[in-house]
C-alpha cells in the first residue's frame, strides 16, 4: 500500500468512527434495526455502483444477485446446517457465479436493452424459487450456541458486522476506483469505442465488474438474510430490492463511493419513519411523500446529492484554478508556428503498415473498393476526400471498429484484418476520435493515463508513460487541470497523448484538425510533425486539404470509395481529377 | 431488554422519538387502573391493507366490549389499549415494524399478528426474542414448526384444513348428488398459503379418497386471462373443482371465464380454500348469481351465535359479513383478556405461561370453531377446526360444522 491509498482510507475511517459510535450509543433495538439496515442497502448500493455507476451500464437486476446470496446462505443454514459464517463469503461466490453467467450473453447488449435485459434476471428467479416451493425459508432458531450461527439478543452486534461489511466493500471499490480497474470502466462508460482503441479489453473487464460486484450483492443477500430471518422471493428477488440498489446510489451519487452511503443513510431512515409516523394514520401516504421527495432532489441533484455538494463548494476552487490557467501562457509551442521548415520526406525505411486489397460493402453500398497502400517508418500519411468517399469506413476498416469483406490489413507483414481494437492497440496502432469524448471529472493525467495501461505493467509505470506522452504533445503544464475546462486545441492534444500513451508504433488520427482556429492548426500540426521525426509512423485522414498541405509526406485520395490517385502534396494539389472530385468538372478549367 | 416501564401513556409515544429514554420520570397522570397495552401488528397500507383494516374493527370492537364490560377484572378493572401497527406491505417492513413495537411499547403483553403468513413469520421472530406473547390468525404449518415458545396459532393449520375438509366435502357431494366424486381438478396461484394447502392433498389426501386430481395448474398472480386454466377443466370434465386464489381480481377472472363456457352454476361445483373467494370486495366487481353456491374452506367465520357481532359489525364499520379476519381478531382479543385474568397481572411473561396452560370450553372458546381453547406444545390450538362457507344469494354463509352453520348447504345441480 502506498502513501496516496493510506490518505484516501482517511474518510473511511471517518465513517466507520462516526457509524461505529452511534450503533455503540443506540439502545433502542428498532434503531439499531435501521441502522443496520442503513449500511446493508449502502452496500447493495455500492455493489450496484461498481457496475453500473462506474460503467454506466444500467443494472435493474441486481435484485437476482442478491436473492441467489440470501437464499444461498438460509438453505444451507437449514439444509446443512452451515452457519452463515461460512454461508455468507459462500453466497459471495455464488453471487460472483451468477454475475458471470449473467454477463457473458447480456453484455451483447448495450445502453437500454442491456437495462430492461437485467430486470429480467431476478423476475426469472422469482418465480423459479416460487416453483421450488420455497415461498417462505426461515433461519432456524439457534437456541444453543447462538453466536456460532450469527444469532445475538443484542441488535448493536449486527450493526457492528455490517459496519464491517461495508468497510470491505469501501475497501474494494477504493481499490477499484484507484487501479486501472476503475480506469477501464470509467472509460467504458464515456465511450466504449474509444476504450477499446485505447486498448482496453472492454468485455474483460465488465465481465470482471460483474463478477465482483454480483459478488458483494450475493455476500449482502446473505448478511440480510440472517437479519430479516425469513426469506421469501418477494423479499429478496422483488422489484423493489433492484430499485432500492438503485435509488439510494442515484440519489446520493452516481460513479463514487460516497453516494451509495449518502442516500442509505438519508433514504432508508426517511422511508421507514414516514412509515412508522403515518402508516398508521392514513395508509399509503408514506409511499407518496417518499416518491415526491425522491423526485424533488432527483431534480435538484440529477447527479446525486454528493456531485451537487462537491460542485457547490468546490466552484471556488474551480474558479481560481480557472483565472490561474487565463493568466497562464499559451502551450509552449516554439515561435516558429507559422513559417515551418519544409519537412523532408523520411529517408527509405521499412514498410510498417501495408493495406492490400481492402473491400467492404454495407448492402449495395460499395463503402471501400479494393483500396491499398503502403506507409513507410516515420512517414506522415494523409488520407483525404470529398464527402461520401469512404475515408472513414477505411479508417474503421484500419482500427478494428470494422472487419474488411475482403483484403489484408499487415502491420509488419502480419495480416491484423478483422481483429478487435484492442488488440490493435496492443500490436501498435493508435488512435484518436473525431468526436473528442473527455472524462470532463478528471484531470488530464488520468485522462491519459488509460491509454497507458495497454503497455504499462504496473500502474506506477501507467503513470510515467501518461506523464511522458503528455510532454510530448506540451501539456505538461495542465496536466493537473480537469479536463472539463480545457480548450479544444488541448483537449485535441490530450486524445493525442492519450494514443501516445500507449506507445503506438503507429498512429491513426481522425480529423485531429477539425474544429480548431488557424493559429491553433499550426500549433497542432507541429506536435504531429514532432512525433514523426521521432520515428512515429502517421496516418491522418482529414476532409480539408488546406491544413494538411502544410503536414503530411504523402496523400492518398479517395473518391467514391476507391484510390483516386496518391502523391505528394505538390502534385496532388495540381491534380485534375482531385480538383474535379472535390469541386466539380467545370472547376477544372479554371484551376 | 431494558427494564419493564407501566404508565408511560402519552408521555411515553412522545419520548419514544428521542434516543435519551430513562432521563425524565414520567407523571402520572389519573388515580385510575393502568392501561394494558395489547397489540395489533397488520397490514394497514399496501395491497393488503384491506384485510388488515378489517382485522382492526374486530380488534377494536373487542376492546371497546371488553372495556365496557369493567376491563380486567382481575387488575381492578384496568381498561385494554389497543396499540394499533401498520405492518406495510412486505416481509421486511413488517419485521421493522415488529422491531419497533417492541422498541418502544415495551409494557405491551401481547399482540395479535400479522395476516400473511410470511409477515407473521418475520414478526414473530423478533417477538420470540422479547418473550411476547403473539396471536395468529395465519395458518401456514411453518409458523409452528420452528419451536417457538410465544406463538399461538388459533387456525387450523393449512395441512389439518385439507385434512379435515376433504372428507366432509366428498360427504357433501355424495349426498346431494348422489354418487362419490372420483376426479378434481385443482387451479391454484403460488403463494405460500395455497401450495402449503394443496401439498398434502395432493401427496396423500385425493389418494386415500379415492380421487384422481385430472387437471393440477398452478400459476403467478395476478392472471392475465384464465382461458387456458378453464379450457383445461372443461376438456377434462372434473367432478369437482379445487380453485385456490388469494388475489380478488383472480377469483373474477377464473369464475367469470367458467360461466363463459358454461361450467359456472355448479356445472362443476367448485371450492376454494381461504378467504379470498368470499370477500365483500367481490361483489363490487362481480354479479351474485356468478358466485351461487361456491364454497370455500375457511378457518374461522361469522357463524351461529354471532348475530349480534355481525350486526354491530355492519352498523358500525358497513361491513356486510363477518370475514375470518374480523371474527379470529375479535377472539384473539377476548383470549388475551382471558389470560390477564387468569395471570392476575400485566405481564407479558405471565399472559405467555397462562396461554401455554389454558385449558377452557366457554369464554372466548365461543369465536372459534372447534369448542375447546387449548395449545399444544407447538402453539397450535388443539382441535382446532374450520368452518365451510357457501356463496347463498349474494351472501358466504356458514354451512358447515352444522352447529354453527346459519343455512344448510346446497349441492349445485347438473
Amino acid at each position: 500500500m502506498t502513501m496516496p491509498v493510506l490518505r484516501s482510507l482517511a474518510p473511511v475511517l471517518a465513517i466507520a468512527a462516526v457509524f461505529g459510535l452511534v450503533a455503540t450509543l443506540l439502545d433502542n433495538s428498532y434503531h439499531q434495526l435501521m441502522l443496520t439496515l442503513v449500511l446493508v442497502w449502502a452496500c447493495l448500493g455500492l455493489s450496484w455502483n461498481l457496475l453500473s455507476g462506474y460503467t454506466g451500464l444500467v443494472s435493474f437486476g441486481h435484485a437476482a444477485f442478491f436473492g441467489l446470496g440470501a437464499y444461498g446462505t438460509v438453505l444451507a443454514h437449514v439444509h446443512l446446517g452451515l452457519t452463515p459464517w461460512i454461508g455468507i463469503p459462500l453466497s459471495g461466490v455464488l453471487g460472483a457465479a451468477a454475475g458471470l453467467l449473467v454477463g457473458l450473453p447480456t453484455f451483447r447488449l448495450r445502453g437500454h436493452y442491456f437495462a430492461l435485459a437485467m430486470l429480467a434476471y431476478p423476475l426469472a428467479l422469482l418465480y423459479v424459487f416460487e416453483w421450488l416451493g420455497l415461498q417462505e425459508v426461515s433461519v432456524p432458531m439457534e437456541r444453543e450456541a447462538p453466536a456460532a450461527y450469527m444469532q445475538f439478543r443484542d441488535g448493536r452486534v449486527y450493526a457492528w458486522l455490517a459496519l464491517g461489511l461495508l468497510i470491505v466493500i469501501i475497501a474494494v471499490t477504493r481499490w477499484v476506483e484507484r487501479t486501472r480497474f476503475g480506469m477501464a470502466l470509467l472509460a467504458i462508460k464515456q465511450n466504449e469505442a474509444a476504450a477499446e482503441a485505447a486498448g482496453i479489453d472492454t468485455l474483460a473487464w465488465k465481465l470482471r465488474a460483474i463478477t465482483l460486484s454480483g459478488a458483494i450483492a450475493g455476500a449482502v443477500g446473505g448478511f440480510y438474510a440472517v437479519i430479516l430471518l425469513v426469506v421469501t422471493p418477494a423479499a429478496v428477488f422483488g422489484m423493489l430490492v433492484s430499485a432500492q440498489a438503485l435509488t439510494v446510489a442515484m440519489f446520493g451519487g452516481v460513479g463514487t463511493v460516497w453516494g451509495p452511503i449518502i442516500g442509505a443513510t438519508i433514504l432508508i431512515p426517511v422511508s421507514e419513519t414516514l412509515h412508522a409516523e403515518l402508516g398508521g394514520m392514513l395508509p399509503g401516504i408514506q409511499g407518496v411523500v417518499y416518491g415526491i421527495a425522491i423526485v424533488a432532489v432527483i431534480l435538484v441533484a440529477p447527479e446525486g446529492i454528493y456531485w451537487k455538494l462537491r460542485d457547490r463548494f468546490g466552484r471556488r476552487a474551480k474558479a481560481d484554478a480557472a483565472a490561474r490557467t487565463a493568466a497562464a501562457p499559451p502551450v509552449p509551442v516554439d515561435g516558429t508556428v507559422q513559417r515551418l521548415p519544409v519537412r523532408r520526406p523520411p529517408p527509405d525505411t521499412a514498410v510498417v503498415l501495408e493495406v492490400r486489397g481492402v473491400s467492404k460493402s454495407f448492402g449495395g453500398l460499395r463503402a471501400v473498393r479494393d483500396v491499398g497502400f503502403e506507409v513507410r517508418r516515420g512517414e506522415i500519411l494523409g488520407i483525404i476526400g470529398p464527402n461520401g468517399a469512404g475515408k472513414t469506413t477505411l479508417f474503421n476498416l484500419l482500427n478494428g471498429f470494422l472487419t474488411p469483406d475482403a483484403g489484408r490489413v499487415l502491420v509488419h507483414g502480419a495480416d491484423m484484418a478483422g481483429r478487435k481494437p484492442h488488440v490493435l492497440c496492443r500490436a501498435g496502432i493508435g488512435r484518436t476520435f473525431q468526436v473528442m469524448r473527455p472524462f470532463a471529472r478528471m484531470t488530464v493525467a488520468e485522462n491519459v493515463v488509460i491509454g497507458a495501461y495497454v503497455r504499462a505493467a504496473t500502474d506506477g509505470e501507467a503513470r510515467r508513460l501518461a506523464a511522458d506522452a503528455i510532454a510530448r504533445v506540451g501539456l505538461s503544464d495542465v496536466a493537473d487541470r480537469v479536463a472539463g475546462g480545457l480548450t479544444t486545441k488541448q483537449l485535441r492534444l490530450m486524445e493525442l497523448a492519450r494514443a501516445l500513451a500507449g506507445k503506438p508504433e503507429i498512429l491513426l488520427l481522425d480529423e485531429t484538425l477539425a474544429g480548431l482556429g488557424h493559429a491553433d492548426v499550426g500549433d497542432v500540426i507541429e506536435v504531429v510533425r514532432r512525433l514523426a521525426d521521432e520515428a512515429m509512423t502517421i496516418v491522418i485522414i482529414e476532409h480539408t486539404m488546406q491544413a494538411m498541405v502544410r503536414l503530411v509526406d504523402r496523400f492518398v485520395v479517395l473518391d467514391h470509395g476507391a484510390v483516386l490517385t496518391e502523391g505528394t502534396p505538390d502534385s496532388i494539389t495540381r491534380n485534375e481529377r482531385v480538383i474535379e472530385a472535390y469541386l466539380g468538372k467545370k472547376w477544372t478549367a479554371h484551376a | 431488554m431494558g427494564p419493564r416501564k407501566t404508565g408511560l401513556g402519552l408521555s411515553g409515544l412522545l419520548l419514544a422519538g428521542t434516543i435519551a429514554m430513562g432521563l425524565t420520570a414520567p407523571p402520572v397522570l389519573a388515580q385510575q387502573p393502568a392501561e394494558v397495552k395489547v397489540g395489533l401488528l397488520v397490514p394497514m397500507s399496501g395491497i393488503y391493507a384491506r384485510p388488515g383494516q378489517v382485522m382492526r374493527m374486530g380488534a377494536e370492537m373487542a376492546v371497546d366490549h371488553i372495556n365496557a364490560q369493567g376491563g380486567i377484572k382481575a387488575l381492578g378493572g384496568a381498561k385494554l389499549k389497543l396499540v394499533a401497527i401498520d405492518s406495510g406491505d412486505s416481509t421486511e417492513k413488517a419485521k421493522n415494524a415488529a422491531q419497533r413495537m417492541v422498541a418502544e411499547e415495551k409494557d405491551m403483553v401481547a399482540a395479535s399478528a400479522a395476516y400473511l403468513s410470511s409477515f407473521t413469520l418475520a414478526v414473530t421472530e423478533v417477538t420470540e426474542r422479547v418473550n411476547l406473547p403473539v396471536l395468529t390468525l395465519s395458518y401456514s404449518d411453518l409458523i409452528t414448526e420452528r419451536g417457538f415458545k410465544y406463538v399461538f396459532q388459533t387456525s387450523a393449520t393449512a395441512a389439518s384444513q385439507a385434512e379435515q375438509s376433504l372428507p366432509e366435502i366428498v360427504k357433501l357431494a355424495e349426498k346431494a348428488s348422489g354418487k362419490r366424486p372420483k376426479s378434481v381438478a385443482i387451479i391454484t396461484d403460488n403463494t405460500a398459503a395455497s401450495v402449503s394447502s394443496v401439498k398434502p392433498m395432493k401427496e396423500r389426501l385425493l389418494k386415500e379418497l379415492g380421487i384422481e386430481l385430472v387437471v393440477d395448474e398452478t400459476f403467478t398472480p395476478p392472471l392475465a386471462d384464465a382461458t387456458p386454466l378453464v379450457q383445461r377443466v372443461r376438456s377434462a370434465r372434473p367432478d369437482l373443482l379445487f380453485f385456490l386464489p388469494t388475489v380478488i381480481s383472480d377469483a373474477k377472472l377464473v369464475l367469470e371465464k367458467m360461466n363463459e363456457f358454461g361450467l359456472g352454476q355448479g356445472r362443476v361445483p367448485t371450492i376454494s380454500f381461504g378467504i379470498a373467494i368470499a370477500e365483500p370486495d367481490l361483489l363490487k366487481t362481480m354479479s351474485p348469481a356468478l358466485l351461487d353456491g361456491v364454497m370455500t374452506v375457511v378457518a374461522n367465520w361469522g357463524s351461529k351465535g354471532h348475530e349480534a357481532l355481525m350486526a354491530e359489525l355492519k352498523s358500525r364499520y358497513n361491513e356486510p359479513w363477518m370475514t375470518q379476519n374480523a371474527i379470529s381478531t375479535y377472539g384473539d382479543m377476548w383470549i388475551i383478556k382471558e389470560a390477564l385474568e387468569k395471570a392476575g397481572k400485566a405481564d407479558r411473561e405471565a399472559v405467555a405461561q397462562t396461554l401455554r396452560a389454558m385449558d377452557m370450553t366457554g369464554g372466548p372458546t365461543a369465536y372459534f370453531p372447534g369448542g375447546r381453547m387449548q395449545f399444544d406444545g407447538k402453539g397450535r390450538r388443539v382441535g382446532a377446526g374450520l368452518t365451510i362457507v357457501q356463496w347463498q344469494k349474494g351472501t358466504p354463509v356458514t354451512v358447515y360444522p352444522s352447529e354453527l352453520a346459519l343455512s344448510e348447504p346446497f349441492w349445485p345441480k347438473k
